[in-house]
């Protein structure tokens, strides 16, 4: 609170660049503990903006215009607002309370530990146990007579940024995991990342050996050995190393680098050539403008996304994965993942194993157990690499933004294969960043241990999970045989796209988007109100006549859809059950009397609103409405000349 | 009613192509057919689905063997069963084996050398071969093949061995070695006699070919009839048989729209005064505005600023004849430059000061010598191999994705301000043949729902692109083997890549799919149809086209469920603004890198989506008949349950069915 100099600003225009909207509307803007919000002074919609603090990511301020001061914030989910302010000093005030706000120094200023969801003490404890990393093991089999659990890190005296529970080849004794562990970078020895029941394989993770030029160390060669006997199909295993040869080299200047064929006994090195976290920062960064640029020719936009590199990076993380996935499914040869620390890249390389590999991860439990373990409890540098607090700009990368967006090149490719839809990878991504909820805090599971963050704070997993209605995807069918068994996916470079749902926000309201899969839950719910009457109408029959019903019964594809919420903002696609139901001429009187119900869903928000939403019923329609990019002859009116049609695009 | 293949025809259609679809390897989703309740019609939309978008499937199977698919041959369309064994090819109606050819080599650059045999007919090329377990078979229609050129060097080949390649207008080249001897005929010779039969004085296959279709292609389009549906004639516009002898204009169709209020003899000045005498016609009206798109070609201004009274005159009364505005919209798809120097050669554009209220808009498309080159650079990047680092700049340097940008670009102008500046638009390019056409049918595509239909697409392309005149001959160059006549350009594949890259942006909005596309461009090549075999329809009816050969749309009409688009939703009375932003133009892969086998076939969202309209329909089927029922029992209880608003649209999804 003490940070806030002006809590009130009157007469602000602010321009929400993100949405694709080119009008400026005024109002108040606030500056609360948490949020900033603003409130249009319109009084038909009193559309109000919030924004967490902690999802700003910059605030700039150009220079002084005669209109008044501006200020640019920039926010991690790639939304960017305008803001005009008339006086001067208020603008001065608003970006240096906005400045200290969005970086906050210490965890205890963090938004999950003032966050309350109206949850008490039993619904918090159970809130963390939601996903049982246990049961994800006991679920691929493990503890069995090749791999058990090891009480070596129980206190995180081994290694203070793994789990405290592990499990490790069966032949491997604590002697010689801890011997491991001190020729290992951080101490991050080689466990059990994901066991492959049909092969006996595994995927093994671990950091960058500290062999220097020529270093060895005999317990992580037995260790290493004891990996390759815990697979009894295979008589050698490979050593992934994630990173480009070159930079493997280099660390090895440094008194790092990987492992020596000739000192290891029926190892396989593979180098892999992800880039390192500044190449990705750097990266992203460009595909953001790309995503930000304003009517781009087309040499631009293609030269833009090429140079970039970005869709370049997601390939080599995706071919990552698609080479463990052959080793453990096809050849059954068992696998080790490093990169240098074994936490970004070697997370990244597991996690997109796992999805290929085992169908269970391309369900909404499955996904989220695969980033409570290959992320969380394995040490994923989140506050670090997320900038929760202030801290060093070069610890920042959006290591897992990439993971998202392999998931989602992967559901583009399958679409069929995955439980959830882009809307969930959306809703992770940004809960990545909020600090909104305790789960993604910290840097390791002992960090998180000694806050006490399960006492303080919620976890996010439950209230996606209660929200799943909205993420799923309608084309998933856990029978279909593609839903079933190892992905192999296509990876030449026309496969992958610019994900417009993420970098895109700019024109994602604007097109005349029309989403086969929505249309597709909107049917599937039509279904089954159809089915329901049909059962009704039966039974009554049935008891009107007292004679057996006759017609036979049919067998409805179950996946029950409840009705779709209506969302914050733009970004989503839109529900198709109004425009594309109801006849053209219609539309116009749909669209009047929609806003009164939208209103009602939206003007009571379960929870303080959560993360920047917009609260506007017109922006509702906009969004839930082909007209967008539909004009209709017999109401011409309405949308003829929405700035959205592009008529004259330069 | 055109339902008449119903689950024992699929079964036949698939006959053939089973073996693929089958094997192990092959059909991921074979599994799952058994607790579906339609289970044979599932099992023929994987198929549909698979050969949609197909290509390839798994490893094993050979990118070529798939083609067959992707043509779908009609033969194996409607009621002809044709059984294939191993070594026997399947012929169509009409199609005789010229010359069989053993131990031939095709040298797949996916999959190096097969051994097999070649059969060549007057149609069709095809390779078999038994050397693996499935058995591997290219089967190219000699319509698709451009060019025939011997290859020189042949590494580890004896002597007397010879290698051939095939350059395909489909995006791809075949290359086959073979032994020479002396008894026998020259494959070349007998090859190139077939595939380009005009340069030999034979006949086209399409002559030959002698299907019969249940229903008739050649009666899609009756422009009279496309003209009543439009409200024409009217008190402005009139239905003029003036070119019913092609005299006043030997590329336009025998009826043409004209103002009323001009005479014969100004209308024939005024014809003089445009390029190849194609003088303004109404190709559409505007339901409500009566604003309409009128084209023609360029005015013969030349360099000393020539007018035309008549024209001038013709002009202002199109102008006239829509209330809504005093304006008119000249769009002269050319760049302004380009024009310029057509004053020299006569050409030029209407002057702004010579026609008052006009307004002249140049739309910067480039001319078909630069979209031919554009293709064939894209070619170079597709097949058979791409450039893994330098993706998105080798598209760019195509600059193929810039001009379907612009032409997009360009329709959605003028469907704009035909749409909201209910203002009258004219249109031309150099000749009015090829620009205009893409313009004029993507407009009205954007602005009338009617030729989103499976129907309306046909009547639409006979119209502005058959009887209008592109000349399809000369920019395919059908059976002629001067490969490098710079007459051709691949604008028909243009205009189908900007209504594809509509689709993508309104899954809904139209009734076909994208097979439908593809199809429309493989027999575009083949010369098995008589659609797009002229220049003009004066040449169509010289040759008695329509009487000697069979319409594409007769085989599309037979078996129209594969060809439509499961997401149909009939917008009518929308109008569709895409979006031309770069961002949101893609390059249709599923068509320029189908060869490739990386190409895998997308995944059945159509199909799940097809499984629940079915089903959708059977319930509401027993729906309705439960709620006739149950009142005619009992009359207390019918008003509590009133028909509910989803089912009352649910009828109108169901006709997509």
């Amino acid at each position: 609170m003490e940070h806030i100099r002006t809590p009130k600003v009157e007469k602000v225009r602010l321009l929400d660049r993100s949405t694709g909207q080119r009008k400026v509307s005024i109002g108040t803007l606030y500056l609360s503990a948490t949020h900033t919000i603003f409130v249009e002074n319109n009084p038909e919609t009193r559309r109000e903006t919030w924004v967490l603090h902690s999802m700003v990511s910059s605030v700039e301020r150009p220079p002084s215009t005669p209109a008044g001061s501006q200020l640019i914030l920039r926010c991690k989910d790639f939304r960017v607002f305008q803001i005009l302010i008339p006086q001067e000093r208020d603008c001065v005030d608003v970006h240096a309370s906005l400045g200290r706000l969005s970086r906050p120094e210490k965890y205890s200023e963090l938004y999950c530990l003032s966050f309350n969801p109206n949850a008490n003490k039993e619904e918090r404890q159970e809130s963390w146990s939601f996903i049982d990393l246990m049961a994800d093991y006991k679920r691929m089999g493990v503890p069995n007579n090749l791999w058990v659990s090891t009480a070596a890190n129980s206190e995180y005296r081994v290694c203070d940024t793994y789990p405290s529970e592990l499990f490790v080849p069966r032949s491997a004794t604590p002697a010689t995991i801890v011997g491991s562990s001190r020729f290992r970078s951080r101490g991050r020895f080689p466990a059990l990342s994901y066991f492959h029941q049909d092969t006996l394989a595994a995927v093994c993770r671990c950091s960058q050996p500290l062999s220097g030029f020529s270093g060895r160390c005999q317990e992580d060669e037995v260790m290493l050995q004891a990996v390759m006997k815990s697979n009894p199909g295979s008589d050698f295993i490979y050593v992934v190393d994630t990173r480009p040869k070159l930079n493997a080299m280099a660390n090895r200047a440094a008194g790092k680098g990987y492992e020596n064929e000739d000192h290891y006994t029926n190892i396989k090195l593979q180098f892999i050539g992800i880039e390192n976290i500044h190449v990705m920062r750097s990266s992203q960064q460009k595909i953001i403008d790309v995503g930000e640029m304003r009517s781009p020719s087309m040499t631009d936009f293609l030269w833009g996304l090429e140079n970039s590199g970005w869709l370049k990076h997601i390939k080599a993380i995706l071919d990552a994965g698609v080479f463990i996935t052959r080793a453990v499914a096809d050849e059954g040869v068992s696998v080790l993942v490093h990169c240098s620390d074994g936490w970004d890249r070697t997370a990244q390389a597991c996690s997109v194993a796992s999805i290929l590999l085992d169908p269970f991860y391309r369900t909404f439990k499955g996904f989220m157990a695969l980033i409570e373990r290959d992320w969380v409890s394995f040490g994923h540098k989140f506050s670090h690499r997320y900038a929760h607090l202030d801290g060093d700009p070069k610890e920042v990368s959006p290591v897992i933004d990439q993971l998202l967006e392999c998931v989602w090149q992967l559901s583009e490719q399958f679409p069929c294969a995955f439980e959830f839809n882009e809307r969930f990878l959306i809703a992770i991504h940004t809960h990545v960043y909020s600090c909104q909820y305790g789960t993604f805090l910290g840097n390791c599971q002992k960090e998180r241990r000694d806050m006490r963050l399960r006492e303080r704070s919620h976890s996010v997993w439950p209230q996606l999970w209660k929200d799943r209605a909205e993420f799923t995807n309608p084309l998933y069918k856990a029978e279909l045989s593609q839903s079933q068994g190892v992905l192999r996916p296509n990876t030449t470079p026309y496969c992958f796209k610019m994900w417009k749902g993420l970098y895109n926000h700019l024109e994602k309201s604007t097109p005349p988007r029309q989403s086969p899969a929505d249309f597709l839950s909107a049917v599937r719910e039509e279904s089954q109100q159809l089915e329901e009457e049909l059962t009704n109408h039966q039974e009554r029959i049935a008891a009107l006549t007292g004679r057996p019903i006759t017609s036979e019964k049919i067998e409805v594809p179950r996946r029950r859809t409840r009705h779709l919420r209506y969302r914050h903002s733009g970004p989503d696609p839109p529900t198709f059950a109004d425009p594309i139901t109801s006849p053209a001429h219609e539309n116009t009187r749909t669209l009047s009397s929609d806003p009164a119900n939208q209103k009602a869903q939206t003007q009571d928000p379960p929870h303080p609103p959560p993360l920047g939403l917009q609260l506007a019923p017109e922006d509702l329609y906009l969004c839930s409405d082909l007209e967008s990019g539909v004009a209709d002859l017999s109401s011409r009116s309405s949308s003829a000349g929405d700035d959205g049609k592009d008529p004259d695009p330069e | 009613m055109e339902k008449q293949s119903g689950p024992a025809g699929t079964t036949d259609r698939a006959g053939p192509n089973r073996k693929l679809w089958g094997s192990p390897t092959c059909s991921p989703s074979a599994g799952d057919t058994p607790d579906s309740p339609t289970g044979s019609q599932v099992e023929w939309c994987k198929q549909l689905i698979a050969a949609t978008i197909s290509c390839q499937i798994s490893r094993s199977v050979q990118p070529d063997v798939v083609n067959r698919d992707i043509k779908n041959h009609p033969s194996l369309g409607c009621r002809v069963q044709v059984k294939m064994l191993h070594n026997q090819v399947p012929l169509l109606p009409g199609e005789t084996i010229q010359i069989i050819v053993k131990d031939v080599m095709y040298i797949c650059p996916f999959s190096g050398l097969v051994n097999g045999t070649l059969t060549i007919t007057d149609y069709k090329l095809y390779f078999t071969s038994v050397e693996k377990e499935c058995p591997f078979i290219v089967d190219v229609n000699l319509g698709v093949i451009s060019r025939l050129e011997a290859i020189s060097s042949l590494p580890n080949q004896g002597e007397n061995t010879k290698g051939l390649e095939l350059i395909c207008k489909d995006m791809r080249n075949l290359r086959f070695a073979y032994r020479t001897e002396e008894t026998q005929p020259d494959v070349v010779e007998v090859l190139a006699k077939h595939t380009f039969p005009l340069s030999h004085n034979q006949p086209l296959f399409a002559i030959l070919y002698k299907e019969q279709f249940p229903v008739d292609g050649w009666k899609v389009y009756d422009p009279a009839a496309e003209y009543r549906r439009q409200g024409l004639p009217n008190e402005s516009w009139a239905i003029s048989k003036m070119n019913s002898t092609y005299e006043l204009c030997d590329t336009y169709p025998s009826i043409l729209v004209i103002p009323t209020n001009i005479t014969e003899d100004d209308i024939k000045r005024g014809a003089l005064f445009r390029a190849k005498h194609r003088l303004p016609v109404l190709s559409w009206i505007h339901p409500e505005s009566q604003a309409t798109i009128v084209r023609c070609s360029q005015p013969l201004v030349g360099p000393s600023d020539r007018r035309c009274k008549e024209d001038e005159h013709l002009l202002q009364i199109i102008m006239d004849a829509n209330a809504q505005s005093h304006k008119l919209t000249i769009f002269d798809a050319r760049q302004i430059s380009v024009a310029v120097t057509n004053k020299a050669k006569d050409g030029g554009y209407e002057s702004e000061s010579f026609y008052p209220n006009v307004e002249l808009i140049f739309l910067d498309i480039p001319n078909i010598h630069v979209i031919r080159e554009s293709l064939r650079k894209m070619k170079d990047v597709v097949y058979p191999t791409i450039d893994e680092s330098h993706w998105h700049s080798a598209i760019d340097q195509t600059h193929w994705l810039e001009y379907i940008r612009l032409l997009l670009a360009g329709a959605t102008k003028m469907a704009y301000k035909l749409e909201s500046g209910k203002t009258s638009v004219v249109v031309h390019c150099s000749d009015g043949w090829d620009r205009t056409a893409q313009l004029t049918s993507l407009s009205m595509l954007m602005l009338d729902s009617y030729y989103r239909t499976l129907r309306g697409f046909q009547v639409l392309v006979e119209k502005e692109w058959i009887s209008f005149g592109h000349r399809f001959s000369a920019r395919v160059g059908h059976g002629d083997e001067n490969h490098a006549n710079s007459e051709r350009s691949p604008l028909f594949l243009q205009f189908i890549d900007c209504v594809w890259q509509m689709t993508r942006q309104f899954p809904a909005a139209f009734e076909f799919n994208e097979l439908f596309l593809i199809t429309m461009l493989d027999h575009l090549y083949s010369c098995l149809f008589g659609t797009f075999l002229c220049n003009s329809e004066q040449e169509q009816a010289a040759k008695e086209t329509q009487a000697k050969t069979v319409s594409l749309w007769s085989y599309i009409n037979s078996q129209p469920e594969d060809f439509t688009n499961p997401f149909y939703v009939n917008y009518e009375n929308h109008v569709l603004y895409p979006l031309v932003s770069s961002r949101h133009l893609e390059l249709w892969s599923s068509y320029y890198a189908r060869w490739s086998p990386c190409m895998r076939p997308q995944v059945p969202v159509h199909q799940t989506l097809k499984d629940l309209l079915i089903l959708r329909a059977e319930l509401q089927k027993k729906v309705e008949e439960l709620r006739r029922e149950s009142p005619s029992q009992s009359l207390f209880f019918s008003s509590e349950h009133s028909p509910a608003p989803p089912h009352a649209t649910g009828t109108s999804l169901h006709t997509a069915v």
